[in-house]
């Protein structure tokens, strides 16, 4: 017996798999043409598409508004640049990255927790402010220049390798990281531990009536959305070959927001087609004019008031019905 | 003579000087239903938040099995088999019916199932239907809470309340903007639920708190005023002065 919740988990795989599906017509394009800069900000979108995807988890299915996600993606992204700089290896700067994640999300947790809705969405800015000043004035981490200079990785897995230089091959090696990531998060939101993050967030004041704690699951979603946004912040490097402050700021944790705004709130799926629908679209209209930003606070205004929903809420629920139809017969 | 299964001791709260429940002590029998009632602003859903911990205490004792449980949080009263429900119905508004009963039912689980897919909670998914058929909401299993009829939403606060197993519910006001019809079937449920739990109840109608409690406290000011059986108290002139005021 499958429930709503489950079917539209399941409507997001769906989704998923359309995507994944195009991403591999988009990659063999990509090479037949010779193409570069495409597959590299076909790259970057689903980096970025990572962190919108943390910020789902908390604000789509927890129901914190994070405005200083950046915090744990420049985080691994910094981390990550300074391992590979000692030692070229994947493993050992995703390993880093997540480390680092999993002990400042715990603590970052801890504090923002303490409070509820805008003044958690506050805090979480003010951390990430604070990380990005200091950042920004640490010689040791390249101060206002950032970190330049990481070199080209081969990605070793043993049997195979892939190069983070070869366009089409780190493509492609990004895109199954993100959908791991994807489905690490829809699995844990579709077990007993997600649905009483889905309660938290229907009613937080209910669930202690029930027996549960309230303060350890709020504090597990915000560290499993850090260590989220960290692992893709940690492919940054590998892709541009330099980490700067600005991966901190609050443009960046805000283009999350406006990602998962615009993609879809609490459908997962939301995060990855909006990450990919902005970045395009600020290279697009960034191509015509340096105004861009204005053009997407405009989207975004549009996105708000004419798809409340976003828009996986409009393609959503018609594969929902699809899957219930499917069901009965 | 058993223990009893709830006992209060001198409980005690102010709210910026009003004492609003002033040294109230009784104990609940096991498997009976015992009535709490009283006049607007007796300190009835007061004494409930107290004792489900919603509310801390600033004085007194609350003992479940003998056990001290005084200012222990409602997730603990709740792993001590004390459930509560809420005279504003208090659920989760925009979920299913079932997920709403799942969610209260998954308690029962142990915690390793808390990280393996929802359909795998056997224990769960079997305590929902049998509380759906109960509570005659099968068909409204898959509706949001928020489209139920009132008197459907009451029903489920009480079946919600009932999903994790207690040994002892608080039931405020369950029949609150009920029909009559609706307020007969759940006076009817009450009763039924007092074979394997214990029930504290507070309820307005006075022909209802007659003929389903075993025992009725009555509250005035934050006071305990009268205890005894149904027709003890409807004779207490104390009772009659506190609710007709003096003639």
């Amino acid at each position: 017996m499958v429930d709503a919740l489950t079917r539209s988990m399941r409507a997001s795989h769906i989704l998923v798999a359309i995507l994944v599906v195009a991403s591999l017509i988009f990659a063999v394009i990509g090479v037949a043409n010779g193409d570069t800069f495409y597959l590299r900000l076909g790259t970057e979108a689903l980096i970025f598409a990572g962190l919108a995807l943390s910020v789902d988890i908390l604000l789509g299915y927890t129901g914190l508004l994070s405005l200083g996600q950046a915090l744990y993606f420049g985080l691994g992204a910094y981390v990550s640049a300074l391992v590979l700089m000692v030692t070229p290896s994947f493993w050992a700067a995703t390993g880093a990255a997540l480390g680092v994640a999993m002990v400042v999300g715990a603590v970052g947790g801890f504090i923002a927790n303490r409070v509820r809705g805008v003044y958690f969405a506050l805090i979480t800015f003010g951390m990430a402010q604070v990380a990005a000043k200091v950042v920004y004035n640490t010689r040791a981490l390249g101060a206002s220049d950032g970190l330049i200079g990481v070199p080209i990785i081969q990605i070793n897995f043993g049997f195979a390798a892939i190069s983070s230089a070869s366009p089409a091959g780190f493509f492609l090696f990004t895109l199954a990281f993100i959908v791991i990531l994807y489905a690490f998060a829809a699995y844990l939101l579709d077990t007993p531990f997600g649905r009483l993050l889905i309660a938290l967030k229907a009613n937080e004041r209910r669930v202690p009536f029930l027996g549960y704690d309230t303060v350890t699951p709020r504090l597990l979603a915000y560290m499993i959305a850090a260590v989220i946004a960290a692992l893709s912040g940690a492919l940054y490097p590998m892709l541009r070959g330099f980490v700067s402050p600005e991966l901190l700021f609050f443009s960046t944790s805000g283009n999350a927001v406006i990602t998962v705004v615009t993609g879809g709130v609490g459908t997962l799926v939301g995060a990855l087609y909006g990450g990919i629908l902005l970045t395009l679209l600020k290279s697009v209209v960034g191509s015509y004019t340096e105004h861009h930003l204005v053009v997407i606070g405009v989207l975004f205004m549009g996105a708000v008031i004419f798809l409340p929903r976003g828009l996986m809420g409009i393609v959503r629920p018609a594969i929902e019905r699809m899957l219930a139809r499917r069901m009965k017969s | 003579m058993t223990a009893p299964v709830l006992e209060v001791r001198g409980l005690s709260v102010s709210f910026g000087g009003l004492r609003a429940i002033d040294n109230v002590s009784f104990a609940v029998a096991r498997n009976r239903v015992t009535t709490v009632i009283g006049p607007n602003g007796a300190g009835k859903s007061t004494l409930f938040n107290l004792i489900s911990g919603a509310v801390p205490a600033a004085g007194g004792k609350v003992l479940i099995d003998g056990t001290d449980h005084t200012g222990h949080t409602p997730n603990h009263l709740q792993a001590a088999g004390l459930a509560r429900s809420f005279q504003i119905t208090n659920l989760f508004f925009e979920l299913t019916v079932a997920e709403n009963l799942r969610l209260a039912a998954q308690i029962l689980e142990p915690m390793r199932m808390a990280l393996r897919p929802v359909t795998a909670s056997r224990v769960a998914l079997a305590r929902v239907d049998e509380l759906l058929e109960r509570f005659d909401l099968t068909e409204k299993r898959a509706m949001p809470v928020s489209k139920l009829s009132h008197g459907e939403q009451r029903r489920l606060e009480v079946a919600v309340a009932l999903a994790g197993k207690p040994k002892i519910l608080l039931l405020d006001e369950p029949t609150q903007g009920m029909s009559h019809g609706d307020t007969a079937d759940t006076a009817h449920l009450i009763k039924s639920l007092a074979s394997d739990v214990t029930v504290l109840l507070i309820e307005h109608d006075i022909g209802l708190v007659m003929s389903l409690s075993d025992t009725v406290i009555v509250m005035h000011q934050g006071r305990k005023l009268a205890e005894g059986t149904p027709e003890a108290v409807r004779g207490n002139p104390d009772v009659q002065s506190a609710y007709f005021g003096h003639a």
